[in-house]
């Protein structure tokens, strides 16, 4: 290894260790089966799943959420995305079934059964803590638009993993804050969270992104994974 | 009462050992499963209330319920729900099709349900029988009265539905339009109020439609609505050994509502205008009751075994067959301060123990939780009551 990558290497490291004690919010990651043909998901889409609301993505792709029963990252997960607590969205799934509105997500006890249920599962979409080892899956970043109506993105390109770091087993969630100009490209992208390696790496793609036309600029996060598996 | 326990009992047995089987395989689909017993006591220290002999202090109060759904297709879903229940005289343990639905939803804002669905109509009415899903034992009487929940809770027909998302980040907007026919029991509480006139109708129902439109707003929690229903109802029986019968003249319901979900607080408010124009005997009489409810409640959950909340319900009738004009009479109005605490045992298992503190009676044409028949020396202007109910549900 060169003296330049020892030295990425080891900045990675002491940034991802910081992260690790502060980035509550990068905690849990999207995953979903292979089936599933999105990149990157929007935290309205990701609510309506869970809510019963839609039962498929943007694209069509028709999709099954999971839950986990406890844990840190269901709790994570329900107050960063869903925006209720634990007992009012069991309550919430319960008027559903004994209404005759809906059923039941299936509810798993762990992280490893969450991956494993998502692995086999056509259409699965759950989540799991961060630096959970998550082979088989696909992990999804997750938009969420700050000042107006969603923006639909019409062309995404996946951010390239930084082999030296990849090989060393690191990884992490980058989150990236950016503007959406009218005209649909992306400017003023920053990192907010996360291993700012990584970050670089993540920019480098968001920036060549491109969402559809409105009359205003729109500015939004992404969290974008990172697995080292 | 020694039935009641048994039955309760067995169920409970039952349903500890269906705790975990909640899932099945039928065709290569996943079947679910989930049902609910809940066994309410109730004493007052003046009127008897909700039929029962709730002055000596009653436990006629039992519900369950059970219910099979399977995922057919990607947008399509079938289920099907028993109900049964006592409530004192009313009930009486027939165990009714609670709903039993075909649910096809192609698109996140249109969907379709067809069969015997349940009724969208204001913030609680297709949930009022589940109290595990509310903070309260009884929702407010003036919005949800228990004796009469078959005037509402179900029609046989079909729903059209959907949620919008609206532009510039104003939110969404869900709708339910509905059809269909509605069907009485005869255990209900309004067929039991007209047998103290020697009227005992053995059909009662009618033609029912409506919507529902409520508004999520861009402020998280907050969520704002409006239903209204139409009904055209019959009702065919005997008096006296000769045919009786009445139907509507008019009969409409308007429902204003809203909610605001905070963490762990939640406050919510019902307004409710209910015209109910009827040919009574034989068309030979006109009653028009003209009846409106509303109520404010707010609940907190202070740890997570344990819930508080508090409502005040405000009940009022006029009616001309009986020339009742005067709402602020006891026996025209119904005002019920409530307060409850709610213990969640597991996430199967809770218990509530809930005070109401109610002034009038509200002993008119149209019933709303106090019947003479069960009165028979009269009403006293108040009442206060204690309510404790458990529910097992899986």
């Amino acid at each position: 290894m060169t003296r330049l990558n020892i030295k990425i290497v080891t900045a990675a490291a002491a940034v991802a260790l910081l992260a690790s004690l502060t980035a509550r919010a990068d905690s849990v990651k999207i995953i979903t089966n292979n089936s599933v043909q999105a990149n990157q998901i929007s935290v309205r889409e990701l609510k309506s799943v869970y809510l019963r609301e839609k039962n498929s993505l943007n694209d069509g792709t028709h999709v099954e959420p999971v839950l986990e029963r406890s844990g840190a990252a269901h709790e994570t997960f329900l107050k960063l995305y869903l925006k209720q607590n634990s007992d009012d969205l069991q309550r919430y799934y319960q008027s559903l079934v004994f209404s005759g509105r809906g059923s039941m997500p299936k509810a798993v006890s762990s992280d490893a059964d969450v991956i494993a249920y998502v692995a086999r599962t056509r259409g699965a979409i759950g989540y799991v803590s961060a630096e959970a080892n998550t082979p088989g899956v696909k992990t999804l970043a997750v938009i969420d638009t700050l000042n107006s109506p969603e923006r639909q993105l019409v062309t995404y390109v996946t951010p390239v993993y930084p082999d030296v770091l990849r090989q060393q087993g690191m990884g992490g969630i980058v989150r990236i804050r950016f503007t959406v100009a009218p005209r649909g490209d992306v400017h003023n992208a920053e990192v907010i969270g996360g291993n700012p390696i990584l970050g670089e790496a993540a920019i480098a793609a968001v920036q060549r992104w491109k969402f559809i036309a409105a009359s205003l600029s729109t500015v939004m996060e992404v969290s974008i994974p990172f697995d080292a598996r | 009462m020694q039935r009641t326990f048994k039955l309760i009992f067995a169920i409970f047995c039952a349903g500890q050992l269906a705790l975990q089987a909640q899932e099945f395989k039928l065709f290569e689909r996943k079947v679910q499963v989930h049902g609910w017993v809940s066994q309410g006591f109730v004493k007052t220290d003046d009127n008897n209330w909700l039929t029962m002999d709730t002055s000596s202090g009653s436990a006629g109060m039992t519900d369950m319920g059970l219910n099979m759904s399977m995922q057919i297709a990607d947008n399509l879903r079938v289920g099907a729900q028993v109900y049964d229940r006592n409530l004192g005289e009313l009930g009486q343990y027939h165990p009714s099709l609670d709903w039993a639905v075909v649910d096809f939803k192609p698109k996140p804002w249109l969907g379709f349900r067809g069969g015997k669905v349940k009724t969208v109509f204001g913030l609680y009415n297709d949930t009022q029988d589940q109290d595990f899903l509310h903070t309260f034992a009884l929702l407010p009487q003036s919005i949800y009265p228990t004796d009469l929940r078959d005037a509402t809770i179900a029609h046989t027909g079909g729903d059209v539905y959907g949620r919008i998302p609206l532009t510039h980040g104003a939110g969404s907007l869900a709708y339910t339009v509905f059809a269909g026919h509605r069907t009485d029991t005869i255990y209900s509480g309004y067929p039991y109020l007209l047998t103290q006139f020697g009227v005992r109708f053995t059909t009662y129902g009618g033609l029912q439609y409506g919507g529902d439109l409520r508004w999520h707003t861009p402020l998280n929690g907050l969520v704002v609505g409006f239903s209204r229903l139409d009904q055209d109802t019959k009702g065919t029986g005997t008096r006296a050994g000769r045919f009786a019968e009445e139907h509507s003249i008019q009969d409409w319901t308007n429902q204003f509502y809203a909610q605001y979900t905070r963490g762990r607080f939640r406050i919510d408010s019902e307004y409710r205008r209910y015209l109910r124009d009827q040919r009574i005997q034989n068309g030979t009489n006109e009653d028009e009751d003209d009846i409106r409810g509303w109520y404010v409640a707010g609940a907190y959950r202070i740890r997570k075994w344990l819930e508080v909340g508090s409502y005040y319900s405000h009940y009022s009738i006029t009616a001309t067959a009986r020339k009742l004009t005067d709402r602020s009479l006891p026996q025209a109005h119904i005002n019920d301060k409530v307060i409850t605490a709610n213990f969640d045992a597991n996430r199967f298992w809770n218990i509530k123990v809930e005070g109401h503190f109610m002034a009038g009676f509200g002993n008119a044409p149209y019933p709303n939780g106090f019947y003479p028949q069960v009165n028979p020396t009269g009403f006293q202007p108040d009442t206060n009551g204690l309510v404790l109910k458990t529910s097992l549900k899986f």
